[in-house]
């Protein structure tokens, strides 16, 4: 309707002024239609990023753990009781054992500078691992464990443990020196 | 002893030389940045090819400090303090190579000649060039060598020159590089990702030069085009070379893991890949062109921000190397930059302006536009997974980490999205899809992937529903005898199964990529024989010949689609069975049956391999061998005993994997080292027992990528753009 309306406009116009004007009224409609569209596409971006992003923060949320020292998860035992932590620390000395009949590796661990408190046993957490002893899992190296926290227990179930990878460099045991340059 | 004497003197001066070099270097830098700046402003030849001289000057002095860390490697000098780090006089000569990279000294001094080979290289090919972009690039080249060359020489508090020995002509010997990096493939991974990332520094040199000289043209995209393939191909090796390291030495029957440093390795090469895609939309249709300079800076910022990450210990990774405050210093360097990039933008901003506009949604132009905003959004998703630790400290005022489960739900939308792009892509036209357009190239496409979708989804309901039955007892069948329309309905639903509707949509459109893409090469092929009266095969030689570019391109997007199904088979469907046997018994996995047959000890030269002979049946069939170990190092750098050796067997596209758990040892060389000792009946060994599904067709998925990228990459950048037939 519009279209037909409009066309006998554009003849009108056409008999009154000549080409030029339908031509740059043409322009106009078009440039119109286009801002409109554009508006149009830029509203449903909006929609679908803000839809996407909101996903990400859901999934974020949802799966999310602390991360937290042993001293640290002991003393929020109650807040931590039954949820997903991850453990960081070191390997407290002479805690790994290992059961092939119910394959299962046990293990504590204690705050990564610390050795005189952890063989009270008061500041390491145990860990149960269903899996294979991970390569460089050594007495005092670094650990992260992921799994849920059993507070009574002061235990957790691990579903993931990582010893820092082999490229761990620049340890100042191996070489101190006190110019740095030469 | 005379001999002894003449080598420590050539020790001294190799490494007095090359810290020379180092200082020089400095100077070189310097000089390149400002005379090729006087040169240019001042449209001044002389100055201009001293400063490209210094280039060179930079790249053979540092090759010469590079060259002395070697030398001190091969012969042992063990009064320098790297050496002594990361070299043994035991360690092979191999190994004692590529200990250049073991540690952060060393690994900054090789990327730094990497970059200065780079320049070079620069230099070299642009010698006969009658404009002066490159001139432009070696500037920000050179600023980039500046900053390297700053951190080695050891004046920052944290790191060391590489070069340095110990004060008062100390000498200590070294204990050696780590047992689990002495493999090949962990010889090769490092510099590979090195190579890659580094390279990038060039086409982000060139986005410079280009706002810099103020030819915002296509002239920078062409001039390293060449550059930035390069360095996707040797990314995507450097990438891939990682995982099947991880794969085959840490026993846990895997290949990726989200961990920090892979992300960092990975968001890079998602920015390269966006970039390789965006810059055909600038050359095509004038657009865009804002937006490539900002994406080659974002890839080349994300491999310093990658290195910040492996650096600083900020963020706990597996990776992490040291919790320095070097890190910090690749910050300052990212802000610089992207500040300089920035404000460089701002003054040419004019210019930057598109020509053209998006004419329709449904066009090549738009699938370029959604495929550069998936790689964006995806890199962001990463980035903001991976660095969740920093930011839940900032907001909520404790450190919290998400696990790998998080960034496998939260990319396979985009991911799925993006593999269905890599198939419509080519095939939509340029400005607005036409109807003729859809039914010639997409029905049949379409088509395809959905028999293809429902092929999946029919075997997989029979796989899921086999092993259900196996799994629910035949009481509980017999509770439940439902009618046979349900039965139906409940077969299709996947009832009590988990849906696997991302298999099924993979499956869909992978069918729907090799068929568009398959009919675009033969529909080229055909073409160009009924042109040149030849045969088909030789119109597909032809076709490929004369666009290396665009075919090598579909060969890489066949590489990916491989890819995802390689990636859907070991990640969707794996197997995982523990158990604890004693000689002569067996368990069963899945179709497989393994018996544990005997055991074996052998000495190697810096280790002792311990482990046990299997026998493998797959339903009873041929048996076959499988020998998985453990190795124990007698000179152990940073203090593991012990290595997981796991045993692969391919089995078609599928793979069989056993690691071994603890093994029995003894006490030997006065306490001090764990020495493994013969199986016997008694022991029991604990094994892990892997199914891996498809998972060498991820390897082959990433060669096909490779081989289709070093056909895209063999087209000189000179051609123009507008030579695409078909």
């Amino acid at each position: 309707m519009t279209i037909v309306v409009m066309g006998k406009f554009q003849t009108l116009i056409h008999h009154l002024s000549g080409k030029r004007v339908i031509k740059r009224m043409r322009i106009v409609w078009e440039e119109e239609h286009m801002k409109q569209r554009r508006l149009k596409v830029f509203a449903a971006s909006l929609i679908l990023l803000s839809g996407f992003v909101i996903l990400v923060l859901a999934m974020t949320k949802k799966e999310s753990m602390r991360e937290l020292t042993p001293v640290k998860l002991i003393a929020n035992a109650e807040t931590m009781d039954n949820q997903n932590v991850q453990l960081v620390g070191a390997i407290s000395e002479e805690s790994t054992q290992w059961n092939g009949d119910e394959f299962k590796l046990t293990f504590a661990v204690r705050e990564l500078e610390d050795t005189e408190t952890e063989h009270k046993g008061i500041k390491t957490v145990n860990v149960i691992y269903h899996k294979l002893k991970p390569d460089n899992f050594i007495d005092g190296g670094n650990v992260f464990v992921e799994g849920k926290y059993d507070a009574q227990q002061n235990l957790i179930v691990a579903n993931k443990v990582t010893t820092k990878c082999a490229s761990k460099y620049e340890e100042a045991e191996s070489v101190k020196t006190t110019d740095g340059s030469s | 002893m005379f001999i002894q004497n003449l080598v420590g003197g050539i020790q001294n001066v190799a490494a007095e030389l090359g810290q020379a070099a180092i200082f020089l270097a400095l100077f070189s830098t310097l000089w390149a940045i400002v005379s090729l700046w006087i040169g240019l402003r001042g449209r001044n030849p002389n100055f201009i090819k001293s400063g490209r001289n210094a280039v060179i000057a930079t790249f053979l002095l540092i090759s010469v400090a590079t060259g002395a860390l070697i030398f001190g490697f091969v012969t042992d000098d063990f009064s320098m303090m790297y050496v002594v780090e990361v070299s043994s006089p035991t360690q092979p000569l191999p190994y004692k190579i590529t200990a250049l990279w073991g540690k952060m000294s060393g690994s900054l001094l090789f990327w730094l000649w990497l970059v200065t080979v780079f320049g070079a290289i620069v230099v070299w090919q642009n010698r006969k060039a009658t404009d002066n972009l490159s001139d432009y690039a070696l500037i920000s080249i050179a600023v980039v060598q500046l900053f390297f060359v700053v951190l080695v020489t050891g004046w920052i508090e944290g790191i060391y020159n590489p070069l340095a020995r110990f004060p008062n002509g100390e000498v200590r010997v070294g204990k050696g590089m780590n047992a689990l990096l002495q493999t090949p493939s962990m010889a090769f991974h490092p510099p590979t990702l090195y190579i890659g990332w580094i390279s990038l520094t060039i086409p982000f040199a060139f986005a410079v030069a280009a706002l810099l000289s103020g030819r915002i043209g296509s002239d920078w995209i062409h001039r390293s085009r060449r550059w930035m393939l390069f360095s996707w191909i040797v990314l995507t090796i450097g990438i891939t070379l990682g995982g099947n390291w991880a794969y085959r030495e840490l026993g846990w029957g895997g290949y990726w893991a989200w961990d920090p440093v892979e992300n960092a390795s990975f968001m890079p090469w998602l920015l390269g890949t966006a970039y390789l895609h965006s810059v055909m939309i600038q050359e095509k249709r004038n657009m865009l062109k804002l937006w490539n300079i900002l994406l080659i800076t974002l890839a080349f910022q994300f491999t310093i921000l990658g290195t910040f990450i492996t650096r600083s210990g900020i963020i706990s990774s597996v990776h992490a190397f040291v919790e320095s405050d070097i890190g910090w210093y690749f910050v300052g360097f990212i802000f610089f930059s992207t500040t300089g990039v920035i404000a460089l933008m701002a003054y040419r901003w004019q210019r930057l302006k598109s020509a053209n506009r998006l004419e329709s949604l449904l066009s090549r132009e738009s699938a370029f536009v959604l495929n550069n905003w998936l790689f964006v959004g995806l890199t962001l998703i990463i980035l903001w997974g991976t660095l969740w630790p920093i930011i839940s400290e900032a907001i909520q005022g404790e450190k919290a980490a998400v696990p790998e489960a998080f960034f496998n739900k939260v990319v396979i939308i985009p991911g799925l999205i993006l593999l269905f792009l890599t198939g419509a892509g080519p095939i939509i036209s340029w400005k607005k899809i036409t109807p003729n357009n859809f039914q010639r190239m997409f029905i049949s496409p379409l088509f395809a992937g959905m028999v293809g979708g429902a092929v999946a989804w029919l075997f997989l309901n029979f796989r899921a529903h086999a092993k259900a039955a196996v799994e629910i007892s035949v009481e509980a069948a017999e509770v439940a005898t439902p009618n046979s329309l349900t039965r139906v309905w409940d077969f299709i639903t996947f009832s009590g199964q988990p849906m696997p509707i991302f298999s099924i949509l993979c499956v869909f459109a992978s069918v729907f990529v090799l068929v568009a893409i398959f009919s675009e090469f033969y529909r080229g092929a055909k073409l160009r024989a009924k042109r040149q009266t030849t045969s088909f095969l030789n119109g597909l030689g032809l076709l490929i010949q004369r666009n290396k570019r665009r075919y090598g391109g579909y060969i890489v997007h066949i590489g990916i689609v491989i890819l995802y199904i390689g990636i859907m088979g070991s990640k969707g469907y794996s197997l995982l069975e523990e158990g604890t046997l004693k000689l002569g018994e067996s368990m069963d996995v899945g179709d497989y049956q393994f018996t544990m047959k005997d055991s074996f000890l052998e000495e190697h030269d810096n280790f002792i391999r311990s482990g046990v002979e299997f026998e493998v049946r797959r339903n009873g069939g041929k048996p076959n061998t499988m020998r998985p170990a453990r190795h124990y190092y007698h000179t152990t750098g940073q203090g593991e005993k012990d290595t997981i050796e796991s045993a692969i067997r391919h089995n078609g596209v599928d793979d069989i994997y056993i690691a071994l758990g603890p093994l029995p040892t003894k006490l030997a060389n006065g306490g001090n080292m764990q020495i493994p000792t013969k199986i016997d009946k008694e022991t029991e060994v604990s094994l892990q027992i892997y199914h891996n599904p498809l998972i060498s067709v991820v390897w082959i998925g990433v060669a096909v990528m490779v081989i289709g990228g070093l056909v895209a990459i063999a087209e000189r950048s000179t051609s123009t753009p507008q030579s695409q037939t078909v």
